[in-house]
């Protein structure tokens, strides 16, 4: 069975995401720990700013999925109440089709974002590295990432460039009105950051300074804008001159305090201030958000922003959603022939000993034959037997795919008396 | 057509182009769309065309400036705030602040509406080169006022929506939050020198006329309190860097003070300046 749990934007508030995704983060060999979970076979963690998911292969008993979600609970310090409130279970089917809608970023909270499909690939890339992956995950992976590219060339879902970057712009027009000439601070050079960067600069902006954990990633980045790299240290005088900072490390604790912004506030003399923290946890401490001309938005806030932008891809979504749901259906398909490999298996190592032991009663007169006759017979008798089982064989691969394995393996199993 | 009539049709022109833009601008606010707010605005502009060639007539049926009459008055105070508000119209993207601009428009043309169209504003011994100096500057100073006012009432809403992260239809709607701190931070720049050298010219005439600077008048008690409340405002902005929402709130306060102080100074007290 394919499990999925989890919890995303959609179910669980930031402050319960931040406790699992800290808790999880601290975890050293995460996917080692959940493989060594009775019942599970393969698993695989997502953790994106907006989900934390496991998918996992697993046995089906209710004693495996408990077992899983109170690994995330413990891991996260969730209590009970969270965990019931939070929490999404998704089985077979259902798991397939969100982890396709994930990877499509049909599920995204901007959706049509490119860049969930580079955390999910990022995730699989782990789970290879750990083998924590097999048959089933693997192929469901693959197929994950197929749909996500068929979403994006075949609807318009990501022809426009809503997402929390363009929100985050939209946002400081609404306070700055232009953006030309204003002074960008991005704290972290990570992927998001540096779209939004890409996005300011599209509207104007002028100037951009990174400030990085890394020197080297962050001098990279300060190269492709033209802009300057800093070092964390030196992110207060940076606030000085900023108009804008947009925040998204991976710091477990907070990275710009409300009293560094205060003081700056003094020393900028009161010029509006734009912060946008969109890490998870959070990097700028919220109670910033008090002080006056600064307006803090994190993630969450940008919801609403991004609610009102999707609207025009919803249309594109209903298409996305019927490729999706076809992908589904040939992953399924692929699962529940799955099911029918060991009769298969069984059924032609039944054959094959049918045939040697057939060979070894007639070894007398197969002996008077010469080679050339003796590899006739042989493969005589294959080409017998493979046409024989290849009506059983295919019928059962269709029946398993198309309705359910379990009559026909059933049937087949009596017929030819495999589990005697 | 005589010149009266000519001015009268102009006045009707002026009020009802006035009434149709803050009918506009209004609706605009109701229904949350900018587009009836860039019509409205062009509205205005046709208001205030009509405005200036009525006071134009007006100049001219009255045999000059000193003899303008109380309903010039207030057509030169809904002139010169339209005028000022469309003036930043070139320069910020705040149409939907007509929406507060506009009713005190309206309200200053009814006013003069109901003023008698030949009565002299000033009486004969106060008419003076110096006396319309010292109402027209005073007169565009506090018409900034109004304007810084509106656009701190503006801010105001703009700022507590995106505090609050409200981040609806109205957000989109309102100007934003530069451009209104802009224009009360222009309205100000402007406005306290002007009303300055408006005081003065008040004061010199005073001077000559009175024998003194400032005679102990009421609405000259508020409008020099007015005078430094402004300066001061001026002065935290510019030395101390008091920006955005504290400018907003505090602009706000200030009109609010000095308005009711100015109805309750016309109706309560009796004033060297009880002309209108």
């Amino acid at each position: 069975m394919i499990l999925l749990i989890g919890l995303n934007h959609k179910t669980a508030p930031l402050a319960v995401r931040e406790k699992l995704f800290a808790g999880c983060e601290e975890k050293q060999n995460l996917l080692s720990d959940v493989l060594l979970l009775p019942g599970v076979q393969e698993t695989l963690y997502i953790s994106t700013c907006n989900r934390i998911e496991l998918v996992a292969v697993v046995d089906g008993q209710m004693e495996t999925i408990h077992g899983l979600k109170r690994f995330l609970s413990q891991s996260g310090g969730l209590t009970d109440k969270e965990v019931n409130d939070c929490f999404y279970v998704y089985r077979d089917a259902e798991a397939i089709r969100h982890l396709f809608r994930v990877s499509a970023s049909l599920d995204s909270q901007v959706m049509g974002e490119t860049q969930i499909l580079g955390q999910v690939k990022e995730a699989y890339r782990q789970a290879l590295t750990q083998n924590a992956t097999g048959l089933v995950l693997n192929r469901l992976l693959h197929r994950s990432f197929r749909t996500a590219k068929r979403v994006r060339t075949e609807t318009a879902i990501a022809a426009n460039p809503v997402s929390v970057s363009f929100a985050a712009v939209e946002l400081a027009k609404k306070i700055f009105g232009s953006l030309a000439g204003k002074k960008i601070l991005l704290i972290g050079a990570g992927e998001m950051a540096e779209l939004t960067g890409v996005h300011l600069i599209g509207n104007g902006a002028e100037e951009i300074t990174v400030a990085n954990r890394s020197p080297a990633q962050g001098t990279a980045l300060a190269e492709n804008f033209h802009g300057k790299a800093i070092s964390l240290e030196n992110i207060s005088e940076a606030l000085i001159d900023a108009d804008i900072v947009i925040s998204s490390t991976g710091a477990t604790s907070f990275v710009v305090s409300e009293d560094a912004i205060r003081l700056s506030m003094r020393k900028r003399k009161n010029r509006l201030l734009f912060l946008i923290d969109i890490a998870v946890p959070r990097d700028i401490e919220p109670s910033a958000d008090r002080i006056e001309n600064v307006y803090l938005y994190n993630i969450d806030n940008l919801q609403d922003i991004v609610d009102e932008n999707m609207k025009g891809r919803k249309k594109e979504a209903l298409k996305a959603e019927a490729i999706v749901e076809e992908e589904v259906i040939h992953y399924n398909s692929w699962i529940k022939e799955l099911e029918a490999v060991p009769t298969i298996v069984s059924l032609r190592a039944m054959a094959e000993g049918i045939v040697q032991s057939e060979l070894e009663k007639s070894q007398g007169f197969l002996q008077k034959l010469s080679c050339e006759d003796r590899e006739k017979v042989d493969n005589l008798i294959k080409s017998v037997v493979n046409k024989i089982l290849h009506t059983p064989v295919a019928v059962m691969k269709e029946e398993s795919s198309e309705v359910s394995s379990k009559g026909i393996i059933d049937a087949a199993r009596q017929l030819f008396r495999l589990d005697e | 057509m005589t010149l009266l009539n000519l001015e009268l049709i102009l006045f009707q022109l002026s009020l009802s182009f006035c009434a149709l833009c803050t009918f506009g601008y209004l609706l605009s606010l109701l229904i949350k769309r900018v587009m009836l707010a860039n019509v409205s605005t062009w509205v205005l502009i046709i208001a205030f065309g009509f405005l200036t060639l009525n006071l134009l007539t007006a100049f001219i049926n009255s045999a000059g400036p000193l003899n303008l009459g109380s309903r010039s008055f207030f057509l030169f105070c809904a002139w010169a705030i339209s005028g000022l508000y469309l003036t930043f119209q070139f320069k910020t993207k705040t149409r939907l602040l007509g929406a507060f601009i506009s009713p005190f428009i309206l309200l200053l043309m009814i006013a003069a509406a109901g003023q008698e169209t030949g009565k002299s504003l000033l009486p004969e011994n106060l008419r003076s080169w110096l006396t319309t100096l010292h109402l027209c500057l005073a007169i565009i100073g506090e018409a900034l006022f109004v304007l810084a006012s509106c656009a701190g009432a503006m801010f105001i809403i703009q700022n507590g929506l995106l505090k609050h992260k409200k981040l609806g239809k109205m957000v989109r709607l309102l100007p934003s939050l530069h451009d209104l701190d802009r224009i009360n931070h222009l309205c100000l720049l402007w406005g306290f020198p002007l009303l300055t050298i408006g005081i003065i010219a008040g004061a010199v005439f005073a001077g000559m006329a009175w024998k003194t600077l400032l005679p102990a008048d009421p609405k000259i008690i508020w409008s020099f309190a007015a005078w430094v409340i402004y300066g001061f405002l001026l002065h935290q902005r510019l030395a101390i860097g008091w920006k955005g929402s504290r400018m907003a709130v505090l602009s706000c306060a200030v009109f609010i003070l000095f308005l009711l102080s100015f109805l309750a100074v016309r109706f309560c007290f009796t004033t060297l300046h009880n002309f209108i």
